[in-house]
């Protein structure tokens, strides 16, 4: 785990007097106070093992100590913490920095060591964690202090709202399909003693007593499990439309009812197993889609934490008073501290202030406000206070707006697996009619043997197999793929992945990392590179601009003359006074006060008589680039660049890479139109981008695949996150896609082939019982095993590299 | 055959168990979370189990 950099979270460490100390017996560095604070912490609580056994580097703990205290006060704890009764308060913290397995090892630990802290659960993939505690030894706030302290920021989250809908209802399909599950095992068992009876001759008594054993296990399975079948039917025939609940309910409650029937006269056949198994089937496909839907709505939860949970109400008096940020109405004044966030959509009042408005634009520099411009909730402070008149509070921001906007597409059922569905409605339906013309056809022929031969077209014809074949496909896909580090938010991502022949990378911190790296400097009037550099670190030291921070870093221990009067001017640079000359830095035409054709694309240091030196900047490719573009490639994929920067740097970077197809300069709306003349070709696209201000492209692509160091928003509303930074990964994942697709194919041909087949012979009437149920079980296998071969050759892979990698290591 | 009369009712009993045992281990958050149980396992380390010190007492440098 040591890498050079800081112990605990991996950064580099500041080039001079790094915080060091005594960490399981050993002198550890630190990049910063804060991941010193957190290592004594956890070595302190005797959890140093953590180190040990962790696979990722911790996330740096954040500078700014949360306000917790304020959790003590029960109008504000109401709306997050909830009482058990028995003298214990329960609560869910959103979690940030849980990285691997060792995370969950180390928060249970550090907070089961607090006090009176009864119960604590993590749950790495949500990225909560449960916390139960008893009120008279401990408070919210200690449990979140003690979070704090060992680098993990924990924030309550509603609890009315978000746990239980969702927890009963995996409950309670859970239960469900174990109840079918058991119940098809035994009828099976029962009946299979039924069909050797059919051989073998069973006196009547003994085949009675199955018939009845077969009846008990069926009638919870009917009863209980299928409960969501029948009031899916009823709801949507109260609609007035034919759901896909409707033929499904109707073919259980004729097969059973017929099978009751036929169990009460005592003649005929039963088919308590094939209904059992039949409810278990749909029930699995059912099942599988639900765990992918709430896995993707875990994702959409974390966008409650860009909203602030309090605000500083400004009293008439002009005194402030801190409220939850729900108390709030429109028409109140508030004061949002620098740093903080807005807690509601409001107008600024105050004097001018700079907000960071990332999460909408997806554009990290501050945007300049003046009294009278709208501010929205969840937008950062970075150059305040700010007095904000509040105009929409809670459900009516933008935010939450988008939040509900995301939330819907995460519940829709991927059209896949609607399609696929609907399918098999649509094929229940066509065998209902089946039944009844059999009936009919053989109330002619013999009417005796009518009421047998429809009952085995109900059952024979199967649409588990079409029930299952695409949930099936698609959470083995769902899986493997998370597995790599590929998060798909929406399912149907995966179709289109498949069949794209486009792709559209955006330049900046897509293709090329959000840092640039100095790369030549001219010296005009400077000594020497070390004199330029230092001239230039004065300046840039302070400032946080990607184009500083390669001028700082470059710069390295390089001793810095004193400055004065440093100011920076948003988008142009900085300027200040160093031994009584003023000094400026940045772009050209303001460093020099004129345009200069020369240094178009240089920074350049200058005073009062010129340029001391211009500084040529770089940017720096992705590693993974260069062999993600060629696996694309030679999957077949044409490759392009969209950026807004300027045509050379673009030029360079597409020439790096090997991508003749590149457009610079280009707006949203030239990327929209762009993507919108390739689709009018019958182009297929896949945009790739960071931010939000990719969201037009992202939106007008047919797969929107965006990075994890992205906005938050970004992700969220994409249909695909890369969680690894990997590029690379992108052309595995549509290798993946394709075989999905193709195997989801087969699947449904499978199914159709197999139906075709059968359905005649129960409509003649040459299908015994037996027959019937073993066709049903091994159509639905097919299907199932068809499915887990999805990712089996990218999975050898994958391991055979990891295998090399950890050998060269 | 008759001893089908004796071992069929067992049979459902231990399927009633069954079930029963299960609805239990669902109400009781035992299938709430199945990702994050399948990673400690190799991670827990009884011999080590943390001394439940008490956190009033902050190490030397605060954050």
């Amino acid at each position: 785990m040591d890498c050079g950099g800081c112990w605990h979270c991996g950064e580099p460490l500041p080039a001079a007097d790094a915080p060091h100390a005594m960490i399981g017996g050993t002198q550890r560095a630190f990049c910063c106070q804060g991941c010193r604070a957190a290592a004594e912490w956890i070595e302190h609580l005797g959890l140093a093992d953590y180190y040990r056994l962790r696979s990722e580097p911790a996330l740096r703990p954040a500078a700014g100590a949360d306000d917790n205290a304020t959790w003590l006060r029960a109008d504000l704890a109401r709306h997050v913490v909830r009482e058990l009764g028995d003298g214990e308060c329960e609560t869910i913290l959103l979690v940030e920095g849980i990285r691997c397995s060792a995370c969950v090892w180390l928060i249970e630990r550090a907070l089961g060591a607090v006090p009176g802290v009864t119960r604590v659960q993590v749950n790495a993939a949500a990225q909560r964690a449960r916390i139960a505690w008893n009120p008279a030894r401990c408070s919210l706030p200690a449990t979140l202090d003690a979070l704090a302290r060992t680098g993990y920021r924990g924030l309550p989250l509603d609890v009315a709202a978000l746990d239980d809908s969702r927890r009963r209802e995996s409950r309670d399909a859970l239960k469900r399909l174990v109840v079918a599950g058991f119940g098809a095992m035994q009828a099976m068992m029962y009946a299979s003693a039924l069909y050797l009876g059919a051989f073998a001759s069973m006196d009547a008594t003994t085949r009675d007593l199955f018939r009845w054993l077969g009846l008990l296990v069926a009638t919870p399975v009917v009863f209980y499990s299928a409960r969501p079948f029948f009031a899916g039917a009823v709801r949507s025939l109260k609609a007035r439309r034919l759901g896909m609940d409707v033929p499904v309910a109707l073919a259980i409650a004729l097969i059973y009812l017929a099978s009751l029937v036929e169990a009460l006269r005592g003649g005929g056949e039963v088919y308590f197993d094939s209904v059992s198994m039949f409810v278990f089937f749909l029930l699995v496909g059912r099942y599988l889609e639900m765990r992918a839907r709430h896995r993707a709505g875990d994702l959409g939860d974390a966008l409650a934490r860009l909203m602030p949970m309090f605000a500083e109400r400004v009293r008439a008096d002009g005194t402030l008073e801190r409220v939850a940020a729900s108390a709030l109405a429109p028409g109140d004044l508030v004061h949002v501290a620098e740093g903080a966030a807005m807690p509601a959509d409001g107008v600024l009042e105050s004097a001018r202030c700079r907000v960071d408005e990332a999460l909408l634009s997806g554009e990290s520099a501050p945007v300049a406000k003046n009294p009278g411009d709208a501010l929205v909730a969840g937008s950062l402070v970075v150059q305040g206070p700010a007095r904000l008149r509040v105009r929409e509070v809670g459900a009516g921001t933008v935010l939450a707006g988008i939040v509900a906007l995301v939330a819907r597409a995460q519940s829709e059922r991927p059209r896949l697996a609607r399609t696929g569905e609907r399918a098999a409605a649509g094929f229940v339906a066509r065998v209902l009619t089946l039944a009844a013309l059999t009936a009919i056809g053989w109330s002619f022929i013999d009417p005796a043997r009518a009421f047998t031969a429809t009952l085995a077209v109900l059952v024979v014809s199967c649409p588990c197999a079409f029930a299952l074949a695409v949930p099936a496909a698609l959470t083995r896909a769902l899986a493997v793929l998370a597995r790599r580090g590929v998060l798909v938010v929406r399912a149907d991502a995966i179709e289109a992945l498949a069949s794209a022949t486009h792709i559209v990378f955006d330049k900046t911190g897509t293709l090329t990392l959000p840092l640039l790296a100095l790369e030549r400097i001219d010296l005009v009037r400077a000594g020497s590179r070390a004199d330029a550099l230092a001239l230039a670190a004065a300046l840039a030291r302070g400032s946080r601009h990607p184009a500083s921070r390669a001028l700082a870093e470059a710069a390295g221990d390089i001793q810095a003359p004193t400055i004065d009067e440093l100011r920076e001017v948003a988008g142009s640079g900085l300027e200040g006074r160093i031994g009584g000359r003023d000094v400026r830095l940045g772009r050209a035409d303001f460093a020099l006060g004129t345009t200069a054709p020369e240094y178009d694309d240089a920074i350049v240091l200058a005073d009062a008589d010129g340029v001391i030196a211009a500084f040529h900047l770089s940017e720096r490719l992705r590693a993974d680039a260069a062999a993600a573009v060629a696996a694309l490639r030679e999957a077949g994929i044409e490759v392009e660049i969209a950026s807004g920067d300027a045509p050379a740097k673009v030029a360079a970077v597409a020439a790096r890479l090997g991508i003749e197809n590149w457009h610079a300069r280009q707006r949203p709306a030239d990327k929209l139109a762009r993507l919108a003349a390739l689709r009018a070709q019958g182009a297929r696209v896949i945009a790739v981008g960071d931010g939000i201000n990719d969201a037009p492209v992202l939106a007008g692509a047919d797969v929107s695949i965006a990075l994890a160091a992205g906005a938050d928003l970004a992700q969220a509303s994409s249909d695909i996150v890369l969680r690894g930074e990997h590029l690379d990964a992108i052309a595995q994942a549509r290798t993946i896609a394709v075989e999905t697709m193709r195997i989801l194919r087969q699947n449904q041909r499978w199914a159709l082939c197999y139906n075709l087949c059968v359905v005649p012979f129960g409509a003649l009437g040459f299908v015994p019982p037996w027959l019937a149920a073993i066709g049903m079980s091994v159509s639905s296998l097919v299907v199932v095993l068809n499915a887990l071969r999805i990712g089996r050759r990218a999975e050898r892979g994958h391991r055979a590299a990891r295998f090399e990698r950890e050998a060269v290591a | 055959m008759n001893i089908l009369l004796a071992l069929i009712p067992v049979s459902i009993l231990l399927l009633i168990a069954a079930g029963i045992a299960f609805f239990w281990a669902v109400d009781h958050d035992q299938f709430d979370d199945m990702d994050t149980p399948s990673l400690l396992p190799l991670l827990d380390n009884p011999d080590k189990a943390p001394q439940p010190q008490q956190p009033s007492q902050p190490p030397d440098h605060e954050p």
